[in-house]
């Protein structure tokens, strides 16, 4: 291997772990990405920091968790005085692109990176039917002229399959008729419903206020859309969801084909991974914005199409625990480049490479500002903070007295998430141990007051909310 | 014309963009064509030309700049002729909130299917603030039914097409769909085709099939196009044989100028 190698980071939006077709699932054809499979290692233990895009990728910008970064939700800032990846490389001698996707808020991407395509109307939330195409054009355009001696790092944001968040919106406000008396589509054609279709209704009332009441704090819209959503419209989002999924992993093809043809590939490791899930109807839910697994756990991928890097090919790490945050320290790692202190990421390179390295033995995740989760080999644990009586927006944690409701789950007989435990007093350990993790890892935080007033409303907003519900449950 | 606003839910995007509004926008477009023009025996035609508005689906947001003068986000225009047999295809699609702007040749053989034949090219030009500015991609079908591109001179397979299948392009689609009416109606369950989307991206096998008819705002005949890694779209048929909308996942085509020069 050269001493610094290109490096590309494709990541996909939205993209639920499970959601490819070398991991075994029927329903729909991913033969790019399961090329990236063939050539590289999939971690199988691998967690956003924050199930939205805004967050998640404001973690892969830092290496920070969200209650660092400054964006605990789609509506935060970073905090200016954060050093980015695009910096850091730049600084350290490499060449460091973008092209599509960044939707990390308060950071110019075009002042942090070189902007190879970053659209007319920039790149926001959604749009993969806009922007997606034209960002392959850019890659290959890039590709095809890159004749430089100097290594690069160019990190591909592709939309798809966010794009199922507007297919969601189209049932906002109409009426759209089932597509199997439409005739548009036919049984055999749609997956089955998921397995934890049905849920333990006893969830955190963060979650509770944010995703189910009628008026909720998230998307009340699509939720009071789909209220009379049959089997058959669950089935077809998810028929759609797997759609959008191929449409990019077309994209992902022309990149890796136009990789080889250039000879680029020996010496470039790819990194694949996605900012966060998708429900896709499993616990009755749809979009992120929660902590369950399909949301949370995402693909990540390391490889390398050529034999200069080394790389454990065909290989699933089902051991260990990645996180959102170990993308930073990951390329740092292959770039040559000092990680900065406060870091919280690891890189995942020892492992990519089959070598022991220490690692943690859990994820840990926020959501939604107030929502934490741990999970460990055996079990998942999820609570939620009450919101401050006086907000001082200092996000919180570690703080015994201020936790909410919470649940636990089995990851081995419950993989499906459906039997909340925390009232089974013989998991009255289990929980504990649980906490112990949670605060340990928090009190490692650097957490930071928000300054920023739109994210400062937001807090405000929704913590008036749940102060409501729990003033009137207590 | 139907001013009604109960648009087929299709292609009804209005709650997305309340100023201006999608129906309003929508069935202004239409107003302003004559269908009348070219008739409906494009066989006969020396060159057809469609002009078609390009309206955001979901949000105003997507409508560049929030501009509410209109909802349009670009044009496409659609031209082909007929040589040797051949249809000659010049496609040029116009998007404001991407910035970028394609501009496509290809060819056709004179059949119901248009399959399609021999080199084409895409010129591809970004008119956003970025490093990307231009990319230019050939391609070609190969003995074994294997489709190559060329971009910037290397080369690379995009796929090969099931034997089972015709491929065409998704622009021929505005042609083949008339023609094909009667028989997509009649076949119940559709038809399945091959699909080249905007000249790069092979979607191997997709289904053809009939919808319903609406009234609204003018009599139309919808049919549905789906595949792997295809989202579901919509054409709409006009009494007068032109595609008058296409709504695919993220835009509604609007038919807005029609014009025949051998008419």
């Amino acid at each position: 291997m050269n001493e610094r190698p290109n490096i590309l980071f494709i990541n996909t939006d939205q993209h639920s772990w499970d959601a490819i077709s070398a991991y075994g699932n029927p329903y729909l054809r991913t033969p790019n990405i399961d090329e990236l499979h063939r050539n590289g290692t999939s971690f199988r233990r691998s967690f956003c920091t924050d199930p939205v895009c805004a967050a998640a990728r404001s973690s892969w910008a830092t290496g920070l968790y969200t209650s660092e970064t400054g964006v605990p939700f789609n509506g935060g800032y970073v905090h200016p005085e954060i050093p980015d990846l695009g910096q850091l490389l730049n600084a350290g001698g490499y060449k460091a692109f973008h092209c599509g996707k960044w939707h990390v808020p308060g950071r110019n991407v075009r002042k942090s990176f070189r902007a190879l395509y970053y659209g007319q109307r920039d790149i926001g939330a959604g749009g993969a039917a806009y922007y997606d195409s034209a960002s392959t054009h850019a890659v290959a355009d890039f590709l095809t002229n890159y004749d430089r001696d100097d290594p690069f790092y160019l990190q591909i944001g592709f939309v798809d399959p966010h794009d199922v968040c507007e297919y969601l919106h189209n049932h906002e406000e109409k009426h759209i008729p089932n597509p199997l008396e439409q005739g548009i589509i036919s049984e055999d054609d749609l997956p089955p419903l998921p397995e934890n279709f049905d849920y333990d209704e006893r969830e955190t009332v963060l979650h509770r206020v944010c995703r189910r009441v009628d008026d909720a704090l998230i998307h009340a819209a699509i939720l009071k859309g789909i209220r009379g959503w049959d089997e058959r419209h669950w089935r077809y989002l998810r028929w759609n969801y797997y759609r959008f999924i191929e449409k990019v992993d077309a994209e992902i093809g022309r990149v890796l084909a136009l990789l080889r043809e250039t000879s680029l590939h020996h010496n470039t490791l790819i990194i694949f991974s996605a900012d966060h899930g998708e429900a896709c109807g499993s616990h009755q839910m749809f979009q992120k914005f929660t902590l369950y697994e399909e949301s949370v756990r995402v693909p990540f991928i390391v490889a390398c199409l050529g034999e200069d890097i080394p790389v454990e090919k065909d290989r699933f790490d089902e051991t260990h625990f990645v996180s959102g945050v170990d993308l930073f320290p990951t390329v740092c790692d292959y770039a040559g480049i000092d990680v900065p202190e406060r870091v919280q990421g690891l890189s995942v390179r020892p492992l990519t490479e089959g070598r022991d390295a220490p690692w943690r033995d859990y994820a840990y995740i926020e959501s939604n500002y107030w929502g934490r989760a741990i999970v460990t080999d055996r079990y998942k644990y999820v609570t939620e903070y009450k919101p401050k009586a006086v907000e001082d927006f200092q996000p919180p944690g570690p703080d015994a007295e201020q936790l909410g409701l919470a649940q636990l789950f089995d990851r081995h007989d419950d993989p499906g998430e459906t039997e909340n435990l925390t009232q089974d007093t013989a998991y009255d350990e289990v929980i504990e141990t649980c906490r112990e993790k949670l605060f340990a890892q928090e009190s490692r935080l650097h957490r930071q007051q928000i300054v920023h007033p739109s994210p400062k409303r937001v807090i405000s907003n929704w913590g008036d909310r749940l102060r409501g519900y729990w003033r009137h449950n207590e | 014309m139907n001013n009604s606003n109960l648009l087929h839910w299709s292609f009804d995007y209005n709650y997305g963009a309340q100023n201006p509004q999608f129906a309003q926008e929508l069935i202004e477009t239409l107003r302003g064509y004559n269908p009348k023009v070219g008739a409906r025996d494009i066989q006969t035609a020396q060159t057809i030309t469609h002009i078609y508005n390009v309206l955001p689906n979901y949000w105003c947001g997507y409508n560049r700049g929030g501009n509410t003068e209109t909802l349009s986000i670009g044009r496409v225009i659609i031209q082909r002729s007929k040589h040797d047999n051949l249809w000659h295809y010049s496609v040029k699609y116009e998007n404001t909130t991407s910035g970028e702007n394609l501009q496509m040749q290809f060819c056709c053989s004179d059949e119901d299917y248009r399959p399609l034949r021999d080199n084409w090219s895409v010129d591809a030009r970004n008119s956003a603030n970025d490093e990307y500015s231009q990319v230019a991609c050939a391609g070609y079908l190969t003995s074994d039914s294997e489709v190559r591109l060329r971009i910037n001179g290397a080369e690379i397979a995009a796929g090969t097409v099931d034997a089972s299948v015709k491929l065409t392009c998704n622009w021929a689609l505005f042609d083949v769909i008339p023609t094909l009416a009667r028989t997509i109606q009649a076949s119940g369950d559709g038809i399945d085709i091959a699909v080249l989307e905007d000249l790069e991206q092979l979607r191997r096998k997709s289904r053809l099939g009939f919808l319903e008819s609406t009234q609204t705002p003018i009599p139309l005949e919808g049919y549905y196009l789906y595949g792997v890694g295809l989202l579901p779209s919509y054409w709409w048929l006009d009494a007068h044989g032109n595609i008058a909308i296409a709504s695919t996942f993220f835009e509604t085509l609007v038919l807005r100028e029609k014009t025949g020069d051998s008419l």
